[in-house]
């Protein structure tokens, strides 16, 4: 079997079966060669799939060239295979529990009609998102550059709900669990906790996605939406809320989705940093739609370089790019602003000089002046979290 | 060389394409992965595949030994799968030798 006949195989695996082990600590571009699978999934295009159960679905690169992420192409990530499939829109409910002053009880018709309904735009992104960049490899699913998207959300306030039920004094964390479950009845749950003071209001209980109600796959029928985290946290089918004193030792919270506690957040793959923290707020990264690394275009020809950029609400100033493996840098024009938590669509016209392989590399800057830095700069952790390296693609003129 | 690792897809009987209709059952696509055979195997079905699909373990990709034990004892660990220790010992055996990177 040839290469190329390879790679056409429709499943991602087949990319992950023939990457070969690099020398430590070495960080690459993301994996990036891999096809969609002949295969869609309930209200999904077909998409780059890694597992059917639970649901792992990632979405190709060229969609990156808009600032709105289609529900269609919007990338899947379960933890826990056992999922509804069945849900009554009349009877879903919505549980408020532990220290509030009155448990309440919230149906889909309660949400949309009993509060004020409020929208934002924002970037759901998987902290693994681009982990195929690690060497030697991270542990977790080897995801490339597209464990992420972005829509706009619409739902209520989770303080609105919170203070319907009124918290009570010594209120300190909120535990977020939805309706999937593991296939072994002792397995944890998905349970993800939060202190009160990381929710402001743009935190939301979402029912809807890009204005249509949110694909079963992304947690239909509602789901929490946590703009600037990274998406672990966004708990899907979220069907309970409850209110503690303490935080609960919960699996998905002590040992999943954390880094190294320290400058970097980075550690050597020898000696494992002994003290971690969660991944929460996302780094400035940015990510090349068009062209891609199969692009060929004629020469003469002019390319209208596309992609998106985004942190964790600061909001982006810049992005440059350099069609000279970095030589030089120019700024690209930026989409208006669609909200700070939103993609900024970059967009940068130019005219190829030479036949053969071109390379475009794409750098975001934030208002804090953070910018991301070269692949090969960024340092290894354990579980391949928090990728941010430039993004490079290389096109052929002929 | 490129081993010769040919995972193809079958498609479960069923309308896959079909509208989703809220508050109807929905389906979600079985995949059947090309899983390579040998020593071992009925371990991993008996033990592995009851919780979740095979692509779940090989899109990790090619890991070391200690790597695929540890796996398998973070799911007694923290998922509280009920496998034995001799079982422990043919499951990395398994994955180190199909799906190992000769570390």
């Amino acid at each position: 079997m040839q290469r190329r006949d390879f790679f056409k195989m429709s499943l991602a695996v087949s990319a992950v079966a023939l990457s070969s082990s690099a020398s430590a600590g070495v960080t690459t571009q993301p994996i990036d060669n891999r096809k969609v699978s002949r295969i869609a999934f309930p209200e999904k295009k077909p998409l780059i799939t890694y597992s059917d159960r639970p649901p792992l679905l990632e979405t190709p690169r060229e969609v990156f060239s808009k600032a709105i992420t289609p529900n269609d192409e919007f990338f899947v990530r379960w933890h826990l295979p056992e999922i509804p499939t069945y849900i009554d829109t009349e009877t879903y409910t919505l549980h408020i529990n532990g220290l509030v002053d009155k448990e309440i009880h919230l149906t889909l018709k309660d949400l949309k009609e009993n509060f004020e309904q409020v929208e934002v735009t924002a970037v759901l992104q998987c902290g693994g998102n681009s982990r195929s960049a690690f060497k030697p490899q991270a542990g977790g699913i080897q995801w490339g550059s597209g464990a992420m998207g972005c829509a706009k959300w619409k739902g209520v306030r989770l303080r609105d709900i919170l203070n319907r039920a009124g918290l009570q004094k010594e209120a300190h964390w909120i535990g977020f669990n939805g309706k999937d479950n593991a296939a072994y009845y002792e397995s944890p749950s998905f349970i993800r906790e939060l202190e009160i003071s990381e929710l402001d209001d743009h935190v939301i209980v979402a029912y809807e996605m890009n204005g249509e109600d949110l694909p079963y796959l992304n947690g239909f029928p509602l789901r929490l939406v946590i703009p600037g985290y990274y998406s672990d946290s966004w708990v899907k089918m979220l069907s309970n809320v409850t209110v503690t004193k303490e935080y609960k030792n919960l699996f998905f919270m002590d040992v999943a989705y954390r880094v190294p506690d320290n400058d970097c957040e980075c550690e050597d793959p020898n000696d494992k940093a002994k003290v971690t923290k969660p991944i929460t707020h996302m780094n400035v990264k940015s990510v090349i739609g068009y062209p891609t690394n199969e692009t060929v275009v004629h020469h003469n020809s002019h390319v209208v370089v596309r992609g998106v950029a985004w942190d964790d609400g600061h909001g982006i100033k810049d992005v440059f790019i350099s069609t000279d493996e970095g030589k030089t840098w120019e700024a690209s024009v930026l989409d208006v602003d669609a909200g700070r938590y939103a993609y900024k669509a970059f967009r940068f016209s130019f005219k190829p000089t030479k036949y053969g392989k071109t390379t475009v590399m794409a750098k975001a800057v934030n208002r804090l002046g953070q910018e991301q830095p070269l692949a090969k700069d960024i340092q290894w952790n354990h579980g391949g979290y928090k990728y941010n390296g430039i993004d490079t693609v290389t096109f052929e003129v002929v | 060389m490129i081993k010769k690792v040919i995972l193809i897809a079958l498609l479960s009987a069923g309308a896959l394409f079909a509208q989703v209709k809220k508050g109807e059952n929905i389906e979600v696509p079985y995949i059947s992965y090309d899983i390579k055979m040998g020593e071992g195997f009925a371990q991993v079905q008996a033990n592995c595949l009851t919780c979740h699909s095979f692509g779940y373990m090989i899109n990790q990709g090619p890991q070391s030994r200690e790597h695929w034990y540890k796996k398998t004892m973070k799911m007694i660990t923290h998922f509280k799968a009920p496998i034995s220790k001799e079982d422990v010992e043919i499951i990395t055996n398994y994955f180190a030798e199909h799906y190992g990177n000769g570390k």
